[in-house]
C-alpha cells in the first residue's frame, strides 16, 4: 500500500514538473533576443555596451553573448544562428554572401616585444622582414638589445586580429610558417613577457606587461589611436544577414549614434567620428 | 551462471517479459546511439578523404596553411578547397601517444613490482590513494602547470640559443615541445596503469612465486619472471587503456605540446625533442570553432574519425593479445 | 613414476651449486637483479615525489590566489580578466553539469548493467553491447563532443537547446553537455554496477525464485539493493569524470562566461542555455585562452583539485561499507 502511494506520488511529481514548461509564462518570450557570436576582441565592448543599453531602454531585449573568434562570427551570422556576428577584421573575399559589416569602432593594434627588449621604433618594412620570417636574429634588428634567435608569437588564423594584422602591416608578404600560434591576444601577452626574444602584435589592451614598439615613429596607445595618428587601427564591425532590422537595427543604431554609447566605447577603444 | 557471467532463466510472466524488452530496448538505444555516431562522423568526414585520396595521409605542403584555406574556401560546393595531407598530425600523434605509452609501461611496471614486493608498509599505504588522487586530476590542471611552469622553464632554461639558431629559418622552439608534451602526457597515464598492474600482480596466487622461490629464485626474479608473465594480459589491458586516453588527450597536449603542425625531425638530434608538434585530438579541439564552415567540417571530422578507427583498433588489438595470453596465465579481465 | 612406486624412493640428489658459483639464493643476486630493484625503488619514489609537487605546488598557488569573494562573485566579460569578477558561475556550471550527466547516465548505466548481468540475450546482442560500451570507454572525449555537436543541431533536437531567429539550431547547451557527459560516465557506471551484481552468489537468486517471486522483482528487492556499493562506487567515478572533463564543454556548453538562461521557466530555460564550468574558467584564463589571468586560472584550478579529492575520498567511503554477508 505505502509502496503504491510512493509510485503515485513519484509520478505526480514527474507529472507537474513535465507540464510547468508547457504552462510557462509565454509572455517572457515576447521580448527579443539579440544574439550575438565571434570576436574575442570585440566581445568585452559589445558586453559594456549591452549593459547600458539595458539601462537605457529599460530591458526592452535579451542580449547573448557568446565568442569563439571573428571567422566564427561570420560563419554563425550567415547560418542564421546568432543575430549579430562582431567580428575585428574587414570582409574578405571568401566571405558568405549576403553579408552587411556595420562598422561600430576603431582598435588600434599593437607591435610589442619583452621589456628587457625595448625596441626604440618599427617601420613596415621591418615588420615584414621580420614577421615574413627573412630576418631571424635580434643582433639583425636595429635598437634591440637582443642578440639571439626571434620567437615570434602570432594569433591562429581564424582570428580576426590575424586578419588585421596581415591586411595592416604584412600587406602582401606571408607570415613566417614556423611561427608560434596562439589563440588569443591574452596569449601572446603571456609568451612575450616571458621570453626576452619575443616578439607579437596584440590588442592595445593587452599591452600591460610588454613594450609596445612606436610604428613609423608614433606611440601605441589611446591618444594616438584616437587621433589618427598611430597607423595600426583597425575597425570592429558588428555583422547582420542583410540590413539590420527590428532590434538588432535600433541595437545598432543606438551604438553608433547615441552620445552614451560613445562615451562607452572611449573608454578603452576608439569612437567613429 | 552463463559464461559471459550473466544468470538468464526463462521469464517468468508477462511483467518480466516487459522488463526484459524494456531494458533490452534500453541498452540496444545506447548501441544504436554508438552506432549513429560512427556513421555520422565517418559520412560527415568522407568528402575529406575523397576530396584527396590516398594523398590524405601522406606529407606535403604546411598543415596550417592548408587548414586556413579550406576554411576560406569559396561559397559555392563546387569549389570547396580539400586539399589536406595530415601526415605531420598523424606522424605527431604516433610520436607522442607511442613515447609516452613506452615511458609509462616501463615505469609502471617498476612502480607495479616496487609497491607489491618492496615498498616497506608505510609507503604502500601513502602510494594507495597518492595513485588514485593522480589519477582523477582533471587534464586542465595538468595543462595549467604545464603552461605555466614547465612550458616556459623549457623554453628558458633547457633550449639553448645555439639550438634555436639551428632551426631558426624552419621552426621556432618557443618551450612548448614534445618533451613537455610526452613528459606531462606520461604523468597523466601511469597512475592508472600502476593500479591496473599492482591489481595483476597481488592477484598472482603466493605459490606460484612460493614455489620460484623453493627452487633458489630471488625475489625480484621471481616477480619479474612469473609475477609479470602472470599479470601479462592485465598489463597489456593497462598498456591498451593508457594508450586510448593518451590518444585522446586533446585540451592538455594543445596547452603544452604546440600550436603549429610540425613534424618533428628526427636528424636534428636533441633538438628534436624541444620541437613543437601537434596530435589530432589537439588539432581538433584548435580549430573546433570553424566547423561551421563546411569544407572546413568534414576535415576537422575526417581527423576525428582516424581517431575513432584508431581507437577500434587499439581495442581490437588488445582483445587479441590477450586472447593469445590466455592459456599461460590468469584470467584477465 | 608409477614403475617405482614400491621401491624404495631415491633420496634426493647432492645438493648441485647454484650457477655462478653462488652459495646459497640469498646471494642468489646478480648484478642485473640489484639494478632492476634500485630501479624499482626508484620508479616508487619518483611516484612519491612527483604527485607531492602537484599537490603542493597546487595548494602553494590556490591559497595564494584564491578568496571567498572569488567563490562567491560572479565573472564579468571585460578585456581585463584579472579585474573583473569571481567564478561563482563556473561553479554553478560544473555542479548543474555534473548532477544533469549522473541523472542521465545513472539509470542507463544501472539499466543496461542489469541487463548483461540477468537478462543477457539474445548473446550476439549482449556481446554487441558490451562491445559498444567499451567503445564509448576508448573513445575520446574530443570526438563525442563533435559528435554531439552534429546531432544536436540538427533541428529535430531544437528543444534541447536555443533556435537563432534564422532557424539554425544553436545545439549548445546544458542539456546537450549533459547528454554527452552521461556517455563518458556511462561505461563506468555499467562497468561498477556489473561486478556489483555478478559478485552476488547464485543461490541467492535461486532463493528469491523458489520464493515465487519473479525476476524483475528479484531485481528490484534483492539484487538491486545488495549492489548498492558497486553503484555507489560507480556513480561517483562517472561524477569525478565528468567534473573533470573539458573538452565536451568547451564545444557544447557554448563559451558564455555567466550562466545565460533561455526564456521560459527557471529550470527549464537554464538547462536549455549556456554557462561555463571550473573546467573552462581555468582552460580560458590559462595562456591557451582569452583571459590571461593565471592568478584566476590557479585559483580555479585549486578548487576544482578540492572538489575532485573530495569525490575520491567518498568512492573510498562507499567502498569500505561492509559488504552485506553472504553466506557462501
Amino acid at each position: 500500500m505505502k509502496d503504491r502511494l510512493r509510485r503515485v506520488g513519484l509520478l505526480s511529481a514527474l507529472a507537474i514538473v513535465a507540464a510547468v514548461p508547457a504552462v510557462a509564462p509565454a509572455a517572457a518570450s515576447a521580448k527579443a533576443t539579440i544574439t550575438m557570436s565571434g570576436s574575442t576582441s570585440v566581445a568585452p565592448l559589445a558586453a559594456l555596451l549591452a549593459r547600458k543599453y539595458l539601462n537605457v531602454c529599460n530591458h526592452c531585449v535579451n542580449f547573448k553573448l557568446l565568442q569563439g573568434g571573428s571567422d566564427i562570427g561570420v560563419a554563425d551570422v550567415a547560418s542564421g544562428r546568432v543575430t549579430i556576428g562582431n567580428s575585428s577584421r574587414d570582409p574578405k573575399p571568401t566571405d558568405p554572401g549576403g553579408l552587411v559589416f556595420n562598422k561600430i569602432a576603431h582598435d588600434a593594434i599593437c607591435i610589442v616585444t619583452n621589456k628587457a627588449n625595448p625596441v626604440p621604433g618599427i617601420d613596415q618594412a621591418g615588420i615584414q622582414a621580420i614577421f615574413g620570417g627573412s630576418v631571424r636574429s635580434w643582433s639583425q634588428v636595429p635598437g634591440s638589445t637582443q642578440t639571439g634567435t626571434i620567437d615570434m608569437f602570432v594569433r591562429t588564423p581564424a582570428s580576426g586580429s590575424q586578419d588585421a594584422f596581415q591586411k595592416i602591416f604584412m600587406g602582401s608578404t606571408k607570415v613566417f610558417s614556423g611561427a608560434s600560434q596562439k589563440a588569443s591576444n591574452g596569449l601572446i601577452e603571456q609568451s612575450v613577457s616571458s621570453d626576452p626574444n619575443g616578439i607579437g602584435y596584440v590588442s592595445l589592451f593587452f599591452t600591460k606587461n610588454v613594450h609596445t614598439i612606436p610604428y613609423k615613429g608614433v606611440d601605441c596607445n589611446l591618444r594616438d589611436a584616437k587621433s589618427g595618428q598611430y597607423g595600426g587601427v583597425r575597425n570592429f564591425y558588428m555583422v547582420t544577414r542583410g540590413a539590420p532590422t527590428g532590434a538588432a537595427k535600433k541595437w545598432i543604431t543606438w551604438i553608433t549614434h547615441n552620445k552614451a554609447a560613445s562615451k562607452i566605447i572611449s573608454t578603452q577603444w576608439v569612437p567613429l567620428s | 551462471m552463463r559464461p559471459n557471467g550473466s544468470h538468464s532463466a526463462k521469464p517468468k510472466d508477462r511483467t518480466d517479459q516487459r522488463a526484459e524488452i524494456a531494458l533490452g530496448a534500453l541498452a540496444s538505444a545506447v548501441l544504436l546511439l554508438i552506432g549513429f555516431m560512427i556513421v555520422f562522423v565517418f559520412a560527415k568526414a568522407w568528402p575529406s578523404f575523397t576530396g584527396n585520396g590516398l594523398a590524405w595521409f601522406g606529407a606535403g605542403g604546411n598543415v596550417d596553411e592548408q587548414l586556413t584555406n579550406i576554411f576560406n574556401s569559396p561559397a559555392s560546393p563546387s569549389d570547396y578547397v580539400y586539399t589536406f595531407h595530415a601526415w605531420p598530425l598523424l606522424y605527431a600523434t604516433a610520436l607522442i601517444t607511442g613515447l609516452s605509452v613506452l615511458f609509462a609501461t616501463v615505469i609502471s611496471l617498476l612502480s607495479a613490482m616496487f609497491i607489491v614486493e618492496f615498498a616497506p608498509e608505510y609507503m604502500k599505504r601513502i602510494l594507495q590513494p597518492v595513485i588514485r588522487l593522480l589519477a582523477a586530476v582533471p587534464s586542465v590542471v595538468y595543462g595549467l602547470i604545464g603552461i605555466l611552469v614547465l612550458v616556459p622553464f623549457v623554453g628558458n632554461h633547457l633550449i639553448s640559443a645555439a639550438e634555436k639558431d639551428s632551426v631558426r629559418y624552419v621552426i621556432q622552439l618557443d618551450g612548448t615541445s614534445v618533451l613537455v608534451g610526452v613528459l606531462v602526457l606520461t604523468v597523466m597515464i601511469t597512475p592508472i596503469m600502476v593500479a591496473i598492474t599492482t591489481d595483476a600482480l597481488r592477484s598472482v596466487p603466493r605459490n606460484w612465486t612460493e614455489g620460484a622461490a623453493a627452487l633458489g629464485v630471488n625475489r625480484w626474479r621471481a616477480l619479474r619472471t612469473v609475477g609479470l608473465r602472470a599479470a601479462r594480459p592485465a598489463i597489456v589491458a593497462a598498456a591498451v587503456l593508457a594508450t586510448a586516453r593518451a590518444l585522446g588527450e586533446a585540451i592538455m597536449l594543445s596547452m603544452v605540446s604546440g600550436s603549429v603542425g610540425f613534424a618533428p625531425n628526427p636528424l636534428d638530434g636533441v633538438t628534436f625533442i624541444f620541437e613543437p608538434a601537434r596530435t589530432l585530438a589537439a588539432t581538433i579541439v584548435d580549430n573546433a570553432e570553424g566547423l561551421s564552415v563546411k569544407p572546413f567540417g568534414q576535415t576537422i571530422y575526417a581527423l576525428a574519425a582516424i581517431l575513432l578507427i584508431s581507437s577500434f583498433f587499439l581495442s581490437f588489438a588488445g582483445w587479441v593479445a590477450r586472447q593469445s595470453m590466455r592459456k599461460y596465465t590468469l584470467q584477465a579481465r | 613414476m608409477s614403475a617405482h612406486t614400491h621401491a624404495q624412493v631415491p633420496s634426493p640428489p647432492a645438493a648441485s651449486p647454484l650457477p655462478g658459483g653462488r652459495k646459497s639464493a640469498e646471494e642468489s643476486w646478480s648484478r642485473g637483479d640489484k639494478i632492476g630493484v634500485v630501479m624499482a625503488w626508484a620508479a616508487g619514489i619518483l611516484l612519491c615525489v612527483v604527485a607531492a609537487t602537484i599537490v603542493i605546488y597546487m595548494l602553494f598557488r590556490g591559497l595564494q590566489y584564491l578568496s571567498f569573494s572569488l567563490l562567491a562573485t560572479h565573472p564579468e566579460v571585460g578585456l581585463d580578466q584579472s579585474k573583473t569578477g569571481g567564478f561563482l558561475d563556473p561553479i554553478e556550471g560544473t555542479v548543474i553539469l555534473t548532477i544533469l550527466g549522473t541523472l542521465i547516465a545513472a539509470p542507463l548505466g544501472v539499466g543496461i548493467a542489469v541487463w548483461l548481468s540477468e537478462y543477457a540475450r539474445p548473446a550476439w546482442l549482449a556481446r554487441a553491447v558490451e562491445s559498444g560500451v567499451e567503445i564509448v570507454a576508448g573513445t575520446p572525449s574530443i570526438v563525442l563532443a563533435i559528435f554531439g555537436l552534429l546531432i544536436f543541431q540538427q533541428s529535430f533536437f531544437g528543444f534541447l537547446s536555443f533556435t537563432a531567429e534564422g532557424n539554425a539550431v544553436f545545439g549548445r547547451s546544458f542539456f546537450t553537455a549533459g547528454a554527452m557527459m552521461a556517455l563518458i560516465a556511462l561505461p563506468l557506471i555499467v562497468g561498477s554496477t556489473r561486478e556489483a551484481l555478478q559478485s552476488i552468489p547464485s543461490h541467492v537468486r535461486e532463493a528469491s525464485y523458489a520464493l515465487g517471486k519473479d525476476r524483475i522483482s528479484t531485481i528490484r528487492r534483492v539484487l538491486l539493493p545488495a549492489s548498492r556499493r558497486g553503484i555507489g562506487t560507480g556513480v561517483t567515478l562517472g561524477m569525478g569524470r565528468i567534473v573533470g572533463d573539458t573538452a565536451i564543454v568547451v564545444i557544447l556548453l557554448g563559451a558564455s562566461l555567466q550562466i545565460a538562461p533561455e526564456n521560459g521557466t527557471p529550470v527549464w530555460g537554464l538547462l536549455k542555455g549556456t554557462g561555463s564550468t571550473l573546467t573552462t574558467y581555468v582552460y580560458n584564463n590559462s595562456p591557451a585562452g582569452e583571459g590571461g589571468a593565471p592568478q584566476k586560472a590557479y585559483a580555479a584550478a585549486f578548487v576544482l583539485l578540492v572538489i575532485v579529492i573530495l569525490l575520491n575520498f567518498a568512492v573510498d567511503l562507499i567502498a569500505r561499507r561492509k559488504e552485506p554477508g553472504w553466506t557462501h
